[in-house]
């Protein structure tokens, strides 16, 4: 008797010991945020997806050992749900759908599972309590390009691919079109939608289009824009150029022809996260993204720099500080209002 | 004028894709069998025909004879994606459009993983440039229309009287077109209608493949897994379209692209219509054109779709 008392004396020692290391674990994690990332294309897309990976793990280098990171790719709406089951059950923190198209997943995930924390862009709408929205104000980024594509001009006709009008794709081009107008009212902006965010086919075909229509200078939103470059990329020895949504255009073999790229900095939403988290706001509220929060980059393709004239350059560098001081500034606040013919 | 010139010179590149997959397309149909695998041949044509570019050169230019080495292979494994289809359909007789559907998500998924594995993310290549005839392409408009292109294009619209040929007037083609439309007749008279079914579909890959390497190498000079886009699908269309002929399938390849060229154009012009409705046209149009066209009823190989046993009488 004396015996067993002593080994069930030792088992619940050593039984302690464990849950005591187990809680003490628990408790130096708890300052990890485990976040997953569902997206419907690749990390390294050159485009949406790959400016929302690039963003987080930014965000992890900005603060080292609070971010924990998974991701699942070519996740398409319908077959998302099972990898939102999946990180549920393995205890993450934030399940981030990075497209409008999540939003109906997420809203049903986010009412089932009401302890962990959901998040969905590109939108402003508020669709629980334990769900964030993000929403880049891309009227800005536009903007700058359009002031550069107003003034570098000489057919005053400028080109235009949009995939849909929605979403931030309609807020870029609203901004776009406003920045051309600012500085050359006798420019045309021909626009014209694809129908898809990930035909590039169709991008290019659009690219071919205006330009034998005479465009000169192109741009082009979401990741199907690339298809556009690549058709301005073919007129090599002509002064056709492109000015672009995403900082990776610039890095690429068609990066010749990219004059400037405006880029989303998701670090910003992700920092966002993490301080609400930190400060116990688990959802219901709006990020919106913009130059004044650093939700923006925007950066001269220093190869073809030489095209940009100073005039361009302290138009452009005038309206970055004038958005970088005030978020919704007068130039682009009426971006909604823009009519494209 | 210009304005109708630009449409009508872009119409023409813009319709090669779906030319070479129709004119596939028709091989298979004319000898009884109906792929719906054709998007995935493309999508595999599409990736292995700027891989070849893609690898030698790492993005740099590479000499011509690579892209059309890439050609080849994507052809060449189009073709064989076209026996294997015949192995499933032909040989085992599995139902040809369920056996379509599984082939067209094996070529998308099989393209996109291989993609992943041996580039990783998106990337282009210097592809195949436009070669505008010396001297000819300097003719007002009709320069600009039609001897402004991409080799490739030139090289498709060959196609049409060579299958044309090909299908009417040599014994292969009288083969091809009896085994889609009496194969126990065919059968009875010595001629071996699974073999020539196997030869059709292999035909009909190597063209799927090519068509597909035509977009990643010619037209946009990059591969994404979504490159296709539902052209396959559209190219089987044409096939009902044009009645299972040469001809007619080139004028429907060249009406849908030129819809779609005009549908650009105009949104081009910024006519304050919705512009959802004219991305439908080309769609909406074939499918008009469809509907009206009662002919199709009659002109059809009539053992389409139907699996040939000679054991059997059906």
């Amino acid at each position: 008797m004396k015996k067993f008392l002593i080994l069930v004396l030792m088992l619940s020692l050593v039984a302690g010991m464990v849950f005591a290391q187990g809680a003490a674990e628990k408790e130096a994690d708890s300052d990890v945020i485990k976040i997953a990332l569902i997206i419907e294309n690749t990390i390294d897309d050159k485009g949406w997806c790959q400016a929302m990976h690039d963003g987080i793990t930014l965000a992890m280098e900005q603060n080292p050992g609070r971010i924990e990171y998974s991701y699942s790719e070519k996740m398409k709406p319908v077959d998302a749900g099972s990898a939102v089951l999946q990180y549920a059950g393995q205890g993450y923190d934030i399940i981030i759908g990075h497209g409008a198209q999540y939003k109906n997943l997420i809203t049903e995930m986010a009412a089932e599972y009401p302890d962990i924390s959901f998040a969905f862009g590109t939108s402003s709408e508020i669709v629980g309590p334990n769900v964030f929205s993000y929403m880049p104000e891309s009227e800005e980024t536009g903007y700058l390009n359009g002031l550069i594509a107003g003034m570098l001009t000489k057919t005053n006709t400028i080109g235009l691919i949009g995939p849909v009008d929605g979403g931030d794709a309609a807020r870029y081009n609203r901004g776009f079109v406003l920045g051309v107008k600012a500085v050359n009212s006798a420019a045309n902006v021909m626009v014209a939608h694809t129908g898809s965010f990930s035909d590039f086919v169709k991008a290019t075909e659009v690219a071919q289009s205006q330009i034998r229509s005479g465009a000169d200078i192109l741009t082009g939103s979401s990741q199907q824009a690339l298809g556009g470059l690549r058709a301005v990329a073919d007129y090599r020895d002509k002064d056709i150029w492109w000015v672009g949504q995403d900082l990776a255009q610039i890095g690429i073999p068609e990066g010749y022809k990219v004059l400037s790229a405006s880029s989303y900095n998701y670090a910003a939403v992700i920092n966002t996260l993490v301080k609400k988290m930190d400060a116990g706001i688990v959802g219901g509220e709006n990020i919106p993204m913009n130059f004044n929060n650093d939700g923006f980059v925007f950066k001269f393709n220093e190869a073809t720099k030489s095209k940009i004239t100073p005039a361009i350059e302290a138009k452009v560098n005038e309206a970055l500080a004038a958005f970088k001081g005030q978020a919704g500034h007068a130039s682009v606040v009426n971006w909604s209002s823009v009519k494209y013919n | 004028m210009t304005f109708i010139v630009n449409i009508l010179s872009l119409g023409i590149p813009f319709s090669v894709a779906l030319l070479i997959a129709s004119l596939g397309e028709m091989f298979n149909q004319r000898s009884g069998i109906f792929n719906l695998g054709c998007e995935g041949m493309m999508a595999m044509g599409a990736f292995l025909g700027m891989l070849v570019p893609y690898t030698i050169g790492q993005g740099a230019d590479v000499p011509g004879i690579y892209n059309y080495l890439g050609l080849l292979l994507a052809s060449g494994v189009g073709a064989l994606l076209g026996l294997f289809f015949g192995l499933v359909v032909v040989t085992f007789r599995a139902p040809q459009g369920i056996a379509g559907i599984g082939m067209q998500m094996f070529g998308v998924g099989t393209a996109g993983t291989l993609f992943r594995h041996f580039i990783g993310g998106t990337q282009s290549v210097p592809g195949i440039n436009t070669a505008p005839i010396p001297g000819l392409s300097k003719i007002p408009i009709l320069g600009t229309l039609f001897f402004n292109h991409n080799p490739m294009v030139y090289v498709a619209f060959l196609f049409v009287p060579i299958a044309w040929y090909i299908l009417f007037k040599t014994p292969w083609g009288l083969r091809v077109r009896a085994v889609g439309t009496h194969p126990r007749a065919a059968d009875s008279i010595g001629i071996q209608v699974n073999k020539v079914r196997f030869q059709a579909l292999a035909v009909g890959g190597a063209l799927a493949g090519l068509a597909g390497a035509y977009l990643s190498l010619c037209q946009v000079k990059m591969f994404s897994d979504e490159i296709i886009a539902g052209r396959g699908f559209i190219a089987v269309a044409l096939v009902y379209f044009g009645h299972w002929h040469p001809v007619k399938i080139m004028a429907g390849a060249l009406l849908f692209a030129l819809a779609q060229a005009l549908q650009l154009a105009i949104q081009g012009l910024g006519i304050d219509f919705p512009y959802e409705f004219l991305v439908m046209l080309p769609y909406a149009l074939v499918i008009v054109v469809l509907a009206f066209s009662r002919k199709s009823q009659k002109t059809g190989p009539s053992a389409l779709g139907k699996p040939f046993n000679r054991e059997i009488r059906t």
